[in-house]
């Protein structure tokens, strides 16, 4: 899987689970301070992007993560 | 003669999760003391040992002065072997007599009497080895032998165990501080309010259907109400709670809103309005405003209880609330479904709705859906900055024996947190 089509598959969870709109959602966007991701919201999104890859994330790891490119970056990782 | 308790790995002890995946079965509540401390009372030892599951012996051996997994306690003395799940009441009149074994129908030994003198005769190399020599050498006992078989049955008898244990104490009487004005309904032979206690005014104990004991350093605050037969354990708050009839708490709780028929291990907090009934809750527990478990369908029909996150068992009992195990933590406004099975080192988020009967341990509950959420460590770290709230201590011990519970409860965990993902995605 290439990394645009991470990308894709990212935005996609990320308008699913925290209702925001595609233009809000930026590489540099941070799931807090600009996406407004509640802490139960990130444990959502972790597990949303497992079940949407195939993956199982290492849990410290992918709690570091806090940008949208961070986390395609990441998950880029794991797909490869 | 030396009592042995014994707790091992076997085909029933899951019977007793969540809240004995983290203790030996003997320190589970009933009436006003532990199962353990009722079976050394009516055996009256010149000592005791025990042998629980291997996992969390180092944790255990902090919290007792029993020796504990120390295949040196089987010699030198008549010894009597005695499973956590015998009624101590029953296996009073076994503690003398010569060696015997009582095993139950799966095999499992309830009992064993083994004099010094037979003692050669057996292997004492180790507690396994001792009673599987014993089934093959001793003759077998074939008396009644009363067991608790589930947590739920602790709950249900609590009432009249607290009648029978505030009888055995021997103990009444005020003396601790009772402000005025308080009132005792019934008879004030059957309160006693421990020295050190501190009553406020505008408490009522209303006795007149059972015993109320308050331990030392409990503390009632106005408008609280109890209704024996309870128990309120050692520097425990009530706090303008509404104590319904058979309750018992254990040491350092705070407790508020309507308590109902429970027990509550120790050192948890159910600070808010709330109800909670028939439930059995661990320790370190923390229970979010408004959190309430139903207890009764609304058919009332016997309530089932799913223990291994598959295959209900009907309890046969029309009231059964929930089983909350150590450490969890829920948010407000939860909703308990009757007969839950909550699991232990899980965090619950409301869902505005009746939530699952199977919540599995170390689980993130969140939008109505299991989750690993940010796993074990982050549930360690707090409960390490919670414990020295209430004058405990994480230790190394507990923390390698929460990892054993997190692997042994990992099959149940699993498939919960994969649908918990399927869910979440919207598939």
């Amino acid at each position: 899987m290439d990394k645009a089509e991470v990308e894709r598959r990212v935005r996609k969870v990320i308008r699913h689970v925290l209702g925001v709109s595609d233009d809000m959602i930026l590489p540099e966007s941070h799931f807090v301070f600009d996406l407004g991701a509640e802490s139960t919201q990130s444990v959502e999104l972790v597990a949303a992007f497992e079940a949407e890859f195939g993956i199982e994330m290492d849990d410290e790891a992918a709690l570091s993560v806090d940008t949208v490119g961070g986390a395609v970056d990441f998950i880029a990782k794991y797909v490869s | 003669m030396r009592l042995i308790l014994i707790d091992l790995p076997g085909p029933k002890r899951f019977h007793f999760d969540p809240v004995a995946l983290s203790r030996p079965i003997w320190e589970l509540r009933c009436g006003i003391t532990s199962l353990g401390e009722k079976l050394v009372a009516a055996t009256k030892p010149a000592s005791v040992a025990c042998f629980c599951p291997p996992y969390m012996a180092d944790a255990y051996r902090a919290r007792t002065a029993w020796p504990v997994n120390d295949p040196t306690t089987l010699a030198g003395d008549d010894l009597f072997v005695v499973h956590a799940r015998a009624k101590a009441d029953a296996i009073a009149k076994q503690a003398t007599g010569p060696s015997r074994i009582q095993l139950d129908e799966d095999g499992e030994c309830l009992f064993l009497r083994v004099g010094r003198e037979d003692l050669a005769k057996l292997n004492a190399g180790s507690i396994d080895a001792l009673i599987e020599s014993a089934k093959k050498t001793l003759q077998p006992c074939s008396c009644d032998m009363p067991t608790w078989n589930y947590t739920w049955e602790l709950v249900l008898e609590n009432p009249a165990q607290l009648t029978r244990d505030f009888a055995a104490a021997g103990r009444s009487g005020i003396e601790g501080a009772v402000e005025d004005p308080c009132a005792i309904r019934g008879s004030k032979n059957d309160v006693f309010i421990a020295p050190g206690a501190k009553i406020h005014p505008m408490v009522v104990l209303d006795a007149e259907h059972g015993p109320i004991y308050l331990d030392e350093g409990v503390e009632a605050h106005p408008f609280t109400r109890i209704e024996g037969p309870c128990y309120v354990g050692p520097k425990s708050i009530l706090l303008g709670a509404k104590c319904r009839e058979g309750m018992s708490i254990g040491p350092v709780c705070r407790v508020g809103g309507e308590v109902e028929e429970s027990i509550i291990q120790g050192y948890s907090n159910k600070y808010h309005d709330g109800f909670l009934g028939h439930a059995y809750v661990g320790e370190w527990v923390n229970l979010g405003a408004m959190t309430t478990n139903s207890d009764l369908k609304n058919d009332y029909s016997s309530v089932s209880v799913i223990l291994d996150g598959r295959r209900p068992i009907d309890t046969g009992s029309t009231k059964v609330g929930s089983l909350i195990g150590d450490h969890t933590k829920t948010s407000i406004g939860v909703l308990f479904n009757t007969g839950a099975y909550v699991g232990a080192m899980s965090l619950i988020a409301t869902t505005g709705k009746l939530l699952p009967k199977f919540i599995p341990n170390f689980a993130w509950f969140v939008e109505g859906a299991v989750t690993k959420g940010f796993g074990k460590r982050k549930l360690y770290e707090t409960a390490a900055a919670a414990m020295p709230r209430r004058g405990g201590r994480w230790t190394e011990a507990d923390e390698a024996m929460w990892d054993a519970i997190h692997d042994l409860t990992e099959p149940t965990r699993t498939p919960a947190v994969e649908k918990g993902r399927r869910l979440l995605a919207g598939g």
